[in-house]
């Protein structure tokens, strides 16, 4: 397909995708945002066993981690407008990039509630009734001694999580947004170097994913300075 | 000072308290003594609402609390009053042991930074640990842990300190060391509750002696008395096996 490779054509793609690389990034920060408020929605009538709502959450998390994202975009972008003529809202006119970050954001929100009920369950009881003991509310316990340690816990998933994410949201270019993923298309057919394009678009994903890798590598480190033993495997 | 009337719990249908009336003094050291299964951790548990008695009446202090009715500002109020020593030491592992002691003061007593600092150091230093104040539990030998669990319980100034099997989970190396704190505190009339298996060591620190099985007291009074003329076959029989474990000859 298209014309003889010639690597000169990545270097000038390289900074045309990189303008485009912030709508990316937006997608990533806002659904990963809109997840952790689902997420934590989720989780908490798991952790808390309350009744219905846990088996509701069960369901959620079983659609969203067992079916393609690609296949939850075309639902939630075709079917929900369907569904919201039911009650006479007309979201015709909102744009395709709020669909996306939707379902983004219902998607992590399936994963990131997983990885707050396990790291929250990492945290053992008895801390929590030493909170107790010492006079603190459920809502200070849980917020002064189960959360810092769960979010510790739980960095590693998080930063899988939006690595993940950052590469699935080059889906939405399908929905016709147009991201990094949707600007190569148009450049790809305009100068026919697709393989220039796609290599580039592959550099540009991995130094992102590498500097994400990075930095939650770091915050762990941070994070987790009262176990001296994170690591210890490593060293070995 | 410290007066339980008709306390009861049970889990479903089995009883693990069946009426419990019992009554201590401000400044007494009382030893809760008897079998694994004999009620006496709930009943610990129970005083702070760690475990939400069925019925009864706790008084501890100028707090009356009725437990068939309590919310949870009277379970708060209790609270407030009791701190607790645990057998697993139960530290807030993401916090230093400065911070360990620090936290209920700031959080809970609502004190300024430096001086629940200075507080909590002071009582790092009564159990001897002033040295490690930095350092995190994983970083701390477990008789280390457990007096920094101590510091913790006095930091809080409370009127009852609650010991739950303090040395159970030590290296019997290190009983020793936290034994040695608890005997020191006791000395300075600090009312405290200890649930133990260390009969010598029960005998030696307490006022009181309450013998527990099956969910109810069995007999209650002075150590020489409890330990030298036990009135009831019951405490005899357990007291009997529990100085002839100490007492193997190989």
């Amino acid at each position: 397909m298209g014309r003889r490779f010639d690597i000169t054509f990545v270097y000038d793609f390289i900074p045309k995708l990189l303008g485009f690389l912030q709508i990316t990034l937006f997608i990533v920060a806002c659904s990963m945002l809109l997840g952790m408020v689902i997420g934590t929605a989720v989780a908490l009538p798991r952790l808390f066993r309350i009744p219905v709502l846990q088996r509701v959450s069960r369901i959620y998390v079983s659609f969203f981690r067992g079916t393609p994202i690609l296949i939850q975009l075309f639902l939630i972008y075709f079917g929900l407008p369907e569904l919201l003529k039911g009650i006479h809202l007309d979201v015709t006119r909102v744009p395709a990039l709020a669909f996306v970050i939707l379902t983004y954001g219902l998607n992590s929100g399936a994963f990131i509630s997983e990885a707050i009920r396990a790291a929250v369950s990492a945290v053992d009881r008895g801390q929590v009734e030493a909170a107790y003991a010492v006079g603190m509310s459920g809502f200070h316990a849980f917020r002064r001694i189960v959360l810092p340690q769960a979010a510790a816990v739980s960095l590693p998933a998080f930063s899988n999580l939006v690595i993940g994410n950052l590469k699935d949201t080059s889906l939405s270019f399908t929905l016709g947004v147009m991201e990094m993923t949707g600007k190569s298309q148009t450049l790809g057919l305009a100068t026919q170097h697709f393989i220039e394009v796609y290599l580039s678009l592959s550099l540009i994903y991995l130094a992102i994913s590498l500097a994400l890798e990075r930095l939650f590598a770091l915050a762990e480190r941070r994070m987790r300075l009262h176990e001296p033993d994170v690591g210890v495997l490593r060293n070995q | 000072m410290i007066q339980v009337r008709g306390l009861t719990k049970s889990y479903g249908k089995q009883k693990v308290l069946g009426h419990i009336d019992l009554q201590l003094q401000k400044g007494e050291v009382t030893a809760i003594l008897g079998p694994s299964g004999s009620g006496k951790t709930t009943l610990l548990r129970c005083l702070n609402f760690l475990e939400k008695p069925n019925a009864g009446e706790i008084a501890i202090g100028d707090v009356t609390v009725n437990c068939k009715g309590a919310g949870k500002r009277d379970i708060h109020k209790l609270r407030q009053k009791t701190a607790m020593v645990f057998q697993n030491y139960h530290l807030f592992k993401h916090k230093t042991a400065l911070e360990n002691v620090m936290e209920g003061l700031v959080v809970v007593q609502k004190l300024l930074k430096a001086d629940a600092r200075a507080r909590s150091q002071l009582m790092l230093d009564k159990v001897g640990l002033a040295d490690k104040q930095d350092a995190y539990p994983s970083q701390l030998s477990g008789g280390q842990q457990q007096r920094v669990g101590i510091a913790r319980a006095l930091a809080l100034n409370p009127e009852v300190v609650l010991f739950d099997e303090p040395t159970s989970a030590l290296d019997p190396e290190r009983v020793g060391e936290v034994l040695e704190v608890i005997r020191s505190i006791a000395r300075e009339g600090i009312t405290m509750i200890i649930v133990t298996h260390e009969m010598a060591f029960a005998r030696d620190v307490s006022n009181h002696v309450v013998f527990m099985d099956d969910g109810a007291i069995v007999e209650e009074g002075p150590p020489q008395e409890l330990f030298g003329s036990p009135k009831e076959e019951r405490t005899r029989q357990f007291l009997k096996r529990m100085t002839q474990e100490w007492s193997y000859t190989i």
